[in-house]
Formats: C-alpha cells, sequence, structure tokens
C-alpha cells in the first residue's frame, strides 16, 4: 500500500522540455489517466517514474521512499508498454512469471488465477508470435499485473488492438486495475478511454500539468482552451467574442446575433474572449428568435450515434452541432438558427487561455 | 506479371541456366580438377572425361608429395588444423569481447561513441599489408612473432569490426522496451543482457561468429608474414606445391576443396541463420 | 441513384503463388454506384476492402467480372486512362517538390492557366487548412498534414471517380469532424463520385451516402448507415456496426395465442405478434427451441423495465453513459445520453421491449426487425 508522489520533477532533452516541473500524487487503489496529445510528454513521464532515466530535477517518491538512483528492478513497478514487449522466446506462461520468484507450485498456481481473470488460461503455452494482438496485450497486462506492484504503469495499453476489443477492454479494466490497490498512471490519447477508465484525469500539454481533475469536472469545467478543445468528439466550438455587461446581465455578439450568457455578477470579464460551446450542447431550429444565431447547414456527418451537423455562420465562422440520431435536417435545410443556454456557455481569457467562472456556473457549482 | 507466357517461361530457364554455368565453372572445374593427374590437366585441349584418382588427396593426408624431382615433405593436415585452431580461437575472443561491446555501442549513447565505433571499422579499411610491416616488427621486440596467439591477436583486425557492427544491428533491432520489460520484472540490467539481448540477438551473434571464421580461415597475409612453417594455416601452406619441378595443379586442387569444404558447408549453415536473423522483427510486437 | 456511373459484375480477386495455396481475396462482388454518391468500404483488414478499391484503380488486375466506370470497360485500361483519381494510405508525395508543387501537379496534365491553376490550389488548400504550409516541402510538415495534402492532391483534380484509402486516419482529432463535414459537402456540390476504404465505422457513417460492408472477401450489405443500423443483413453487420455494437442474447422461443413469446431468463419475455412477422420468420419460429435476438444498446432504457441486471460498469464520457451488466450470463451494454446513478455490483432495471429487437436465423440471416416491420 504506497503512494506515488511526483515532486516538481523536470527533464530536458536538449532545447525540448518533455516534463516542467509535474507535481502529482497517486493514492493506493486510484487510477490517474494521463491525457494529452502526441508529443506532450506522457511517455517520458512514465519512462522516468519506471527508471529508464533519471529526472533532471525533482523527485518520485514512491510510498515515501524517494526513487533517485534507484534501478528499475528495485522500484516495485509493473508496466504495460503500448508495443506489449513480450520476451519474443518465452511462452506467454514465462512471460507472466517473469517476475515471480519462489515456489514452482506457487507460482503456478499465481500465474494460472491470474490467466483466469485475464481469460488466457487456454493459450498460456503458446509463444508470443503465435498470440492474436488482444492476447498478446492480457498476457502483457497479466505480466504488469501478477506482482501486485506498488505501482502499476500502462502506456497506451490499448493503442494496438482493434476497436472492438478496445470498447471490451475499457469496460474490464477499471476493476482490473483496481484489485491489487496499486497507484495506477494509465496514459493515453483518446479522452473517452480517460473518461471510462480513470478517477482523475492528469491532462498533460507540453510537458506542463494543465489540470488533474475527475472527468466530469473536466469536460464540465475544462482549466483552459487547450483542455477544452482536448476532450469531447466532435471537439468544442470556439469562437472571439469581447463579452458585454449591460443591465446585470452579460451577453456576446456572435455573427451579428446578441447571445445570452447569463446574469453579469459582481465583476463582469469584459476582455477580449474565447467562447466555448460544446455541440451537443447547441440546438437547431428553423424559426428566428432574437437570441439565436442564423446559419446554414453544409452537411450532416452522423457520428458516435449522433448527427453531426456542420453549420456556417453568416460571418464564415464554421461550427458542429452535435444532435440525437434521428434529427430531421439534411444538407439542403438552407437557413437554420442556433442557440444555447448560458449555462452552456464557457468563456476563456484570451490572453492566457484559463476559464473565466461565470456567476451563475460558481452558484449552480 | 502472374501469369507469364511459355515462352517466357522458357527464356527464364535459360537465363537462370546461363548465369549458373557462369558462376559455378571455376568450382566445379577445381572439383574435376582434384581428381586427375597433373599430366590429364596440362593436356590440351583439356577433356571432361578422364580416369579419375585419388592420388592427390591420398599424397596430400599422407604428407607425401612426390614429384619429378623427388619427394617432398608437406604438413598440409597439420595446416588444416593450424587454420581451424586460429580461427577458432580468434572467433571466441572476438565473440566475447565484441559482443558486449555491440551491446554497449547498440543501447548507450556516450560521447565519443560513434567515433570509436567506426575507428574499429575503419581497420578493415587498412590495406594489411601497410599494418603489417611495423606490426611484425614491434611482434618481434615483444616476443610474438611465430605464436599462436599473436596470430589470434592480429586476427581480431578482422573478426572484431565485423562483430561488432554486425551485432550491433541485431541489438537495435530489439525493442528497448523487452529489456525495459525485464528489468522492471526485478532483474539486474546483466540478466537482462544475458536472458533476453544475448538470445534474441542469437541469430546474428551466430551469423557474425559464422562469418568472421570464414574470414579468418581465408585470410593470407597476416600469416603469411607472422607465423613459421609449423603454425601456419592452409592458405599460406598451399604454397608449397609451387616446387622447384613446376606446379602441382592436381594437389593444389585438391587442396582447395579440403580447405573450402569446412568454409562452405559453414556458410550454407550461416545462411539459414540469417535469414532467421532477418526475420526477427517480425517476433519484436 | 438514376443510373450507375460505377458497376463492379461479378468481380473476383485471386493471389495465386506457386508455393501457397491461393487467396481469394474478393468474391464475385457486385455494385452499383451513382453519380454523386460518397461510397465506404467497411471491414477488417484482410476483407477484401483495399483490393477492391486498387482494382478499381488498376493496380490490381481482375482476376474475374468486369468493372464499367461511365461505359467504359476500366478493368482492361491502365491506370492512367482510367479518369480515377486517388489519395494513398502512406500518402505518396512527391518529396523533392513543395506542397503547392505536389498539388498543382495533379493539374499538370489539364491545359489550365496558371491563373487557374493557383485558383484551384488555393481552394483547395483553403479546404483541408494547409495554406500556411504550401511552400514546406512533405518531410518537414506533420503525418496528418500530409494526409491532408495527399487528399488536397486527389480532390483537385478532375475525375470521373474519386479513391480515397483510408483517407482521414491520421487526421488530428480536433480537425477531423470539422474536415469531414467540408470534404462531404464539397464532393455533394460538386456530384463528385467517391469511394472510400475505411476499418473505422464511424469514419464511414460520417462521410458515406451508403456502406459496403466486407467481410471474408464477401460483400455482406450494401446500404445506407441508418439502413444498416436498423435492418442488418446478418448477425456479422449487427455485431459490427454500431458504437458500441449490438447486444445479442439467446432466447427461448414458446407459442403463445396469436404470436410467440422470446425469453431471456426468468426476467425477460418479449411479446411478438403472429402478424408483424414474414412466412420465412413464422417457420423459423415455429421450429427453433431457442435462437439470437438483438438489440441495440441505444434502444435499451436504463431505470425501468423488467430485466435486473448486475451492474459490471457505469462509464460517463461527457455526453454519454454506457453501462455494462450482466444478464443471465450474457454481457449487456445500455447506452444513455444522460448520467445514470448505478455503482457496479448494484441491480439496476432494463427495458428491453419488443419493438426494438431483432431475431436471427441459426445460420445468422436476421429474420425480423420488429421496428423495420412495424412502419
Amino acid at each position: 500500500m504506497s503512494r506515488l508522489e511526483l515532486k516538481s520533477v523536470s527533464k530536458a532533452f536538449g532545447t525540448t522540455l518533455p516534463a516542467d516541473r509535474l507535481s502529482l500524487a497517486v493514492e493506493p487503489g486510484e487510477i490517474v489517466a494521463v491525457f494529452g496529445p502526441s508529443g506532450s510528454g506522457k511517455t517520458v513521464l512514465l519512462r522516468m517514474i519506471a527508471g529508464m532515466f533519471e529526472p533532471d530535477e525533482g523527485e518520485i517518491l514512491i510510498g515515501g521512499r524517494s526513487m533517485v538512483g534507484a534501478p528499475p528492478e528495485r522500484r516495485g513497478i509493473g508496466m504495460a508498454f503500448q508495443n506489449f514487449a513480450l520476451f519474443p522466446h518465452m511462452s506467454a506462461r514465462q512471460n507472466i512469471a517473469s517476475g515471480l520468484r519462489g515456489k514452482a507450485a506457487e507460482v503456478a498456481a499465481r500465474v494460472q488465477a491470474i490467466s483466469r481473470l485475464l481469460k488466457i488460461e487456454h493459450v498460456l503455452g503458446h509463444m508470443p508470435r503465435e498470440l492474436s494482438n488482444g492476447q498478446k496485450q492480457r498476457t502483457a497486462l497479466a505480466r504488469a499485473l501478477i506482482g501486485s506492484p506498488d505501482v502499476l504503469l500502462l502506456d497506451d495499453p490499448l493503442r494496438n488492438v482493434d476497436a472492438k476489443l478496445r470498447y471490451e477492454m475499457r469496460l474490464e479494466l477499471p476493476n482490473l486495475l483496481r484489485r491489487g490497490s496499486s497507484s495506477v498512471l494509465y496514459v493515453t490519447q483518446d479522452y473517452r478511454e480517460a473518461m471510462a477508465i480513470a478517477d482523475r484525469i492528469a491532462v498533460l500539454i507540453d510537458g506542463h500539468l494543465e489540470q488533474v481533475a475527475p472527468p466530469e469536472d473536466i469536460y464540465a469545467r475544462p482549466a483552459s482552451v487547450a483542455v477544452a478543445r482536448l476532450f469531447g468528439d466532435p471537439s468544442i466550438n470556439l469562437v472571439e467574442v469581447t463579452p458585454l455587461a449591460e443591465h446585470g446581465a452579460l451577453s456576446a455578439a456572435i455573427s451579428g446575433a446578441r447571445v445570452h450568457l447569463g446574469p453579469a455578477g459582481a465583476e463582469p470579464p469584459t476582455a477580449a474572449c474565447w467562447l466555448g460551446v460544446r455541440p451537443e450542447d447547441l440546438m437547431i431550429s428553423l424559426s428566428a428568435a432574437d437570441d439565436a444565431v442564423p446559419a446554414r447547414i453544409l452537411a450532416v456527418t452522423p457520428i458516435h450515434e449522433k448527427a453531426v451537423l456542420l453549420l456556417r455562420l453568416a460571418d464564415g465562422t464554421e461550427w458542429l452541432a452535435a444532435l440525437p440520431p434521428d434529427a430531421p435536417y439534411t444538407a439542403s435545410d438552407a437557413s437554420v438558427f442556433v442557440r444555447f443556454t448560458p449555462e452552456a456557455a464557457l468563456l476563456f481569457d484570451r490572453a492566457s487561455g484559463r476559464r473565466i467562472e461565470l456567476s451563475h456556473r460558481r452558484q449552480a457549482a | 506479371m502472374e501469369h507469364s507466357s511459355l515462352a517466357g517461361r522458357i527464356f527464364r530457364g535459360i537465363a537462370l541456366a546461363l548465369v549458373l554455368v557462369f558462376f559455378m565453372f571455376p568450382i566445379v572445374w577445381i572439383f574435376l580438377m582434384s581428381f586427375q593427374t597433373n599430366e590429364q590437366i596440362l593436356r590440351i585441349p583439356p577433356r571432361l572425361v578422364f580416369e579419375p584418382t585419388l592420388g592427390n588427396y591420398a599424397a596430400l593426408i599422407s604428407g607425401q608429395l612426390r614429384t619429378t624431382a623427388g619427394n617432398l615433405e608437406i604438413s598440409f593436415v597439420h595446416n588444416l588444423w593450424n587454420s581451424f585452431a586460429l580461427s577458432s580461437a580468434a572467433v571466441v575472443l572476438a565473440l566475447l569481447l565484441g559482443v558486449p561491446a555491440a551491446y554497449a555501442f547498440a543501447r548507450f549513447k556516450f560521447k565519443l561513441g560513434e567515433t570509436i565505433a567506426f575507428t574499429l571499422l575503419s581497420f578493415r579499411f587498412a590495406p594489411p599489408l601497410l599494418v603489417l610491416l611495423p606490426l611484425s616488427l614491434y611482434y618481434q621486440d615483444i616476443g610474438l612473432n611465430d605464436t599462436y596467439f599473436g596470430i589470434v591477436w592480429v586476427y581480431q583486425l578482422i573478426a572484431l569490426p565485423l562483430i561488432l557492427w554486425i551485432v550491433r544491428g541485431y541489438f537495435e533491432d530489439i525493442s528497448p522496451d523487452i529489456e525495459h520489460a525485464y528489468r522492471l520484472a526485478g532483474h539486474s540490467w546483466r540478466e537482462a543482457f544475458t536472458r533476453i539481448a544475448v538470445p534474441l540477438a542469437g541469430p546474428g551473434i551466430a551469423a557474425a561468429g559464422l562469418l568472421s571464421f570464414i574470414f579468418c580461415w581465408n585470410n593470407f597475409v597476416f600469416a603469411l608474414i607472422l607465423a613459421s612453417a609449423d603454425k601456419q594455416p592452409v592458405t599460406v601452406g598451399a604454397l608449397a606445391f609451387v616446387t622447384a619441378s613446376g606446379i602441382q595443379y592436381g594437389q593444389i586442387a585438391a587442396a582447395i576443396v579440403l580447405s573450402v569444404t569446412p568454409t562452405l558447408l559453414l556458410a550454407l549453415y550461416a545462411q539459414r541463420y540469417l535469414v532467421e536473423g532477418l526475420s526477427l522483427g517480425a517476433v519484436k510486437g | 441513384m438514376a443510373m450507375g456511373i460505377l458497376e463492379l459484375r461479378s468481380v473476383d480477386k485471386v493471389y495465386a503463388s506457386r508455393s501457397k495455396t491461393p487467396v481469394h481475396a474478393v468474391r464475385s462482388l457486385d455494385m452499383e454506384i451513382g453519380k454523386g454518391e460518397i461510397v465506404a468500404l467497411l471491414g477488417s483488414s484482410g476483407c477484401g476492402k483495399t483490393s477492391t478499391l486498387r482494382m478499381i484503380a488498376g493496380f490490381e488486375s481482375v482476376t474475374a467480372g468486369s468493372i464499367t466506370l461511365q461505359g467504359r470497360r476500366i478493368h482492361e485500361l491502365p491506370p492512367a486512362r482510367r479518369k480515377v483519381a486517388m489519395a494513398f494510405e502512406g500518402y505518396s508525395l512527391y518529396p523533392p517538390l513543395t506542397v503547392r508543387e505536389n498539388i498543382a501537379f495533379a493539374l499538370k496534365s489539364r491545359q489550365l492557366s496558371r491563373a487557374e491553376m493557383s485558383r484551384r490550389v488555393d481552394t483547395i488548400a483553403h479546404l483541408v487548412e494547409i495554406e500556411d504550409i504550401l511552400d514546406s516541402y512533405p518531410r518537414s510538415i506533420s503525418g496528418g498534414q500530409q494526409q491532408r495534402v495527399s487528399l488536397a492532391r486527389a480532390l483537385v483534380r478532375d475525375a470521373d471517380l474519386y479513391l480515397l484509402d483510408e483517407p482521414m486516419g491520421q487526421l488530428e482529432p480536433q480537425l477531423r469532424a470539422v474536415l469531414r463535414g467540408r470534404i462531404k459537402s464539397l464532393l455533394a456540390e460538386r456530384e463528385m463520385t467517391a469511394i472510400f476504404v475505411t476499418h473505422d465505422q464511424t469514419e464511414a457513417s460520417a462521410l458515406a451516402d451508403r456502406i459496403a460492408v466486407m467481410e471474408d472477401g464477401v460483400l455482406q450489405q450494401f446500404a445506407s448507415e441508418k439502413e444498416l443500423k436498423d435492418r442488418p443483413a446478418n448477425l456479422f453487420v449487427a455485431s459490427f456496426i454500431g458504437e458500441p455494437p449490438m447486444n445479442l442474447l439467446e432466447a427461448d422461443v414458446s407459442r403463445t395465442d396469436g404470436g410467440f413469446r422470446l425469453s431471456v431468463g426468468r426476467d425477460v419475455a418479449l411479446q411478438i405478434e403472429g402478424d408483424a412477422l414474414d412466412a420465412v420468420a413464422r417457420k423459423t419460429l415455429e421450429t427453433a427451441p431457442s435462437l439470437r435476438i438483438g438489440i441495440r444498446p441505444q434502444k435499451i432504457a436504463v431505470g425501468s423495465g423488467e430485466a435486473r441486471v448486475r451492474v459490471a460498469s457505469n462509464q460517463w464520457l461527457g455526453d454519454q453513459s454506457h453501462i455494462a451488466g450482466e444478464l443471465c450470463g450474457h454481457l449487456v451494454i445500455a447506452v444513455t445520453p444522460g448520467r445514470v446513478a448505478a455503482r457496479p455490483g448494484e441491480l439496476v432495471p432494463f427495458a428491453i421491449e419488443p419493438r426494438h429487437i431483432h431475431i436471427f436465423a441459426a445460420d445468422g440471416t436476421c429474420i425480423h426487425h420488429a421496428e423495420a416491420a412495424a412502419r
């Protein structure tokens, strides 16, 4: 039972800074997803924790002990790799048992138990090249899980398996990972995977932790524009606005229409902002209203059991709206009107990219 | 492309046959020569039909070379043994030194690493004769001239760069994650080296070892200068067939057949390993 | 679809090799594609979709059958004379040319004025957002950008048919949805006929008017996305299409007056009226003691209904909940747009209604689609 703690960990490779003062604690039994675009430093972070290279600055603690200078084999870490990294000259059974010491019967029993859990009992005698991708991935997971390590590192383990298997594993994984009360760090490039599996998500952008929070918080209250853009498919609609506070109400001009953003509050934001609205929060109608933005439907692209409309506003801005799959709109519906509620609006400061808490949202939260 | 005409297939067959004849001719001719007497060989025009004799082989093995000028002692069998001992010892030494070095060059990026690796390779570029003159002087000074160890040492110039560069490539082809995974399973880097890296590069190591064995076996100049008759390998020993009464073509051919056979067999064996080694990538995932 | 612009008639592709058994990559494929249609060839790797595309493009010979494009028998023509534009999966950009030259290269053979050529390049570059890298060389741009250039190079041409091999797989996720919309709108506006190969059903359903689902070299079903979901032809299509795929359950069949009862365990009993069934379906239900039924995860209501399901996981993805639970030994998944308060281990009611189910015969063919039949 020991937590993983990063204290202001930094690492530079030449001029790039894949880890910039990262601080994070993962409790035993907790799953933290490290999520970010490719090249944001996720893998470097995992490899530093595993001891494949040392941080330039800062400390990594496992169970309160500093891991500076400790070789990988003495850190109590289990790891699953994106490319599986199975030992090609060993059978699945030998792969899984490679980290175990002790009586042969005991080892065999533990291998049996973990492979039953991961449904690979029938392929234990196979060599890695005889396994399907899904079986390879389960074998690699079994190898990482079997020692009940203090810290479990998973480097995008579902990257190389097909969509169907990935979905099944997404359902199974949280229960599997919580079994041994390890502190789990789960690296992924898929925001849905992060949301489905993790207790908290650490959003890593350019070596910097932008936000660490539970999935629902990150989705509903992203810390910055960059975070908001990473979550949601299709991704959030963003438009440049300068909010106007008038008679106690906040509003913004979008493509000629004035849209209400709720009560102004004591200190209304009036600097240049990004206004973000998620596609599923847009409402479409055929009749005009005073806070509705006129738009044209360019295309209807159904994805994820939703009808996604590509809209062009009068000023040329393109927006995406995600509607229920049976929404009656087609690309020939020349002109429609787009609305959203003040609750759906997210405001971000243009200069810093940070989110501005609107007064009505603050009360709701 | 899949459906070629009959004419095309015949043409391809003829072309292949021609190429085969062109490349195989010297080997087949030497093989035939080894079963003929000097007189039969020197007949003009040469004939394909002859009465085969095992005399050349008998002379080589018994060590008695009968020429018109009288009997000559030759130590072909001893030379063959020398070749075998020198080449094997050189390869074993080169593997012991070269495999860990290749691993270091493949896995650790250190200052001057590329430079050192390239310098080692450049030993192969220098003409051996150029190296030999100063070397033989040094060898005389430190008493390594005409010793087995001296020759084995100088053979490292042949074997070590070869092993280093071939094996390094094989190590680089192994995903480092595989070794990381083994270390995280609680093993030291030495164990990761011996149980993961070396077995996985096994085919490459074998191929490199066999190749450098063949190169050592075929070497001529080093032993010619640095060793006397009783330490010489077959390549140098074959000079004995150039006798006062002429060149003993039949015996030379037999000697060639006997000395080439082991390397040829090794090459055929190594070929299998090379192919296996090259397909290692398919298992990596 | 008034007239087929592209017709594939019993096309076969066999890869023969002397040492191995021949591979039958495509089996008697019949397809007819109308002018201006966007068609997706969808399937997992090795299903024959790429072979089909390459046969149309001319990079593979046709073992048997014929391919006609606007009445021309193109399978007998070399690729360059087929009037087909293609975007390759590996991009295949010309390294010594800039992005602009790469795109313009496709227009070289036409006698276009310099101004017209540059106008066309700029229009397509704007569409796929590569204006700022027009003067870069392929090696200096990212994979996603290369893919957009490759798309632009194919779409800028005037061709009778556009072939796109995995056209959007590498695109940046934030751009993907917008680009899909723009390309779909461009294709529709110019009445361009396009076929694209993909293994990603999201992409297929987003872009295509009709989707050809392939497996083992055989065309399983060729229909619109809605049709594939509402009336899957067989078990393969039913379990392949849909995110997540259709739940499949084993049901016992018993007769009631006027119809049949399909029951799964004790909780689920579905009444099917006899007059809703056609002759084949009725016959199958009369003879089979049990058979497979399917229901889409989106059609299961959570929080009401008869079936008690023990929750295995409840995952909120920001815009929908995925709840997985166990029902009589089957893992059943329900997807709802809102959040659901259900922890793993709890018993939660799932509503499985007769009007949402699909019934499959023993050979895998779908014999009854309740909802579609009711319409």
